[in-house]
């Protein structure tokens, strides 16, 4: 194969549309003739970066010129893309309008940098907000002076009955605030109820008097049923052959109990009702 | 939160009840918590020291007068006292623009700022002054309706409702003006070649 005919027949080569012997043919020739070879391999790699080299992305301006030569009723006017400027930057503008809006501002000479201006305007406001002047000196003095008459305030003092008044507002205000009205109806009707109910005289006092009588008797009672407890366990662990003997014991300890309880005499009765 | 704030209530509505009962230690505390921001709010409107100086007066006085109509149920001191101040500047510029012979703010570039000073150099505490005053400045140019909404709703930093209630107009023609007044004065600080601080 001559070198010329390798050459016209390159890219059928490497597209692989070659018969099969041709191609047998053009790789014998490319491994006999080292000028077509460096050739065959020049034509591969240029082949090989055109494939992985990177696609330039189209800028936004060219979509939005495309769609104003092709849709132009579609284009926003200047007045419009201002009106709706502070709704793009609220994040407000719909879908449509917001879209629309990007091209105008991409493609309007006049308006595209207005959007960033505006932002600038905002952030100078903003940065305008914590520059406070100071009070002009002698302002607070005047201001004092048309409405207390005097610069000095502290010796404009309230009548004793007002700062009495206001001293008791300031105690009374948390008692009667609405959070506390309901645990104080419970903590009166709970007192109506018991010196209705336990009191004998319907007093508080009365209450208490009940009360205390209540854990005597209550103190009485587990007394004697401790021992009589005791008594019930020493007779059970006694052995049968004593038990003739036991009486004795039992009612010396029935008199000191009973000596114990005299006092408690009410308590006794309590149990036998039981 | 709600228990910071429940304090603030209840300490406004004290300062309040000393005030109505003639305590003068508390009116003073109210005039020295409140002064400076209300004086700048008046500032903002007229650009005039002196105007603001007196609006500030005027407003204290009406304020004190009306201690009698704060109701703690409504808010807390701060809130009642500034919608009070508001509504009392906005009336006053918008007699002033009625008047246009007051209506310069030709003292501007003699005012001196006192800004406060977060930098150490000299340089960046002259660069804060200038964009103050060149804000000032831009804010002057626009018509009165465009720079109520903008000094409220960018400087004062209320919400649209909030300028809706306290102009009484609808909430269409609040946004409308606001973003109207934004684009003017970024066109204004444009042709003043203002930079915001940090881009320079």
């Amino acid at each position: 194969m001559l070198c010329s005919d390798f050459e016209n027949q390159l890219t059928d080569y490497l597209d692989g549309v070659v018969d099969p012997e041709t191609n047998r043919q053009m790789a014998e020739h490319s491994l006999r003739c080292p000028v077509c070879h460096e050739i065959l391999s020049a034509v591969r790699s240029t082949l090989e970066a055109c494939r992985v080299a990177p696609v330039p992305t189209p800028s936004r301006e060219l979509e939005a010129r495309i769609l104003q030569r092709t849709v132009p009723e579609s284009a926003m006017s200047c007045a419009d893309f201002e009106d709706f400027l502070t709704d793009y930057l609220d994040g407000f503008l719909p879908a449509h309008l917001y879209h629309r809006w990007e091209r105008h501002a991409a493609l309007c000479d006049r308006c595209t940098e207005l959007p960033g201006e505006v932002v600038r305007a905002i952030g100078a406001c903003y940065s305008y907000i914590s520059e406070e002047q100071p009070v002009p000196f002698g302002l607070n003095e005047r201001i004092l002076q048309a409405t207390l008459g005097t610069v000095v305030p502290h010796e404009v003092k309230a009548p004793w009955t007002s700062r009495a008044a206001s001293w008791l507002r300031l105690w009374l205000d948390p008692i009667v605030s609405p959070q506390l009205a309901s645990v104080a109806t419970m903590l009166l009707v709970s007192i109506l109820v018991l010196t209705n109910t336990v009191s004998a005289d319907g007093s508080i006092s009365g209450v208490y008097n009940a009360g205390v009588q209540l854990a005597e008797r209550t103190s009485g009672q587990s007394n004697s049923e401790v021992q009589q407890v005791t008594d019930d366990l020493k007779q059970l662990v006694e052995p049968e052959e004593q038990k003739p003997a036991a009486p004795a014991a039992p009612a010396k300890e029935t008199t000191d109990q009973q000596k114990e309880q005299k006092p408690n005499t009410k308590s006794g009765s309590t149990r036998k009702n039981r | 939160m709600g228990a910071i704030k429940a304090l603030a209530v209840s300490e406004g509505a004290e300062l309040v009840r000393r005030c109505r009962a003639g305590d003068g230690a508390a009116w003073e505390e109210i005039v020295q918590n409140y002064s400076r921001r209300i004086y700048n709010l008046a500032y903002r409107f007229t650009s005039r020291s002196d105007t603001a100086e007196d609006l500030t007066q005027e407003v204290f006085v009406r304020v004190y007068r009306s201690l009698d109509q704060y109701d703690p149920k409504q808010g807390d001191l701060q809130n009642w006292l500034m919608r009070l101040a508001r509504n009392l500047i906005i009336d006053d510029y918008r007699k002033r623009q009625r008047t246009p012979h007051d209506n310069h703010a030709d003292d501007l570039a003699d005012h001196s700022y006192h800004l406060h000073s977060r930098s150490n150099t000299v340089q960046q505490e002259m660069e804060r002054r200038e964009l103050g005053a060149q804000v000032q400045a831009g804010i002057d140019k626009l018509s009165p309706d465009l720079r109520t909404c903008v000094i409220l709703r960018d400087i004062e930093e209320l919400s649209y409702q909030e300028i809706v209630d306290l102009l009484r107009i609808p909430e269409g023609t609040v946004k409308s003006r606001i973003n109207r007044g934004r684009i003017e004065l970024a066109k204004i600080l444009r042709r003043m070649k203002v930079v915001a601080m940090g881009e320079s």
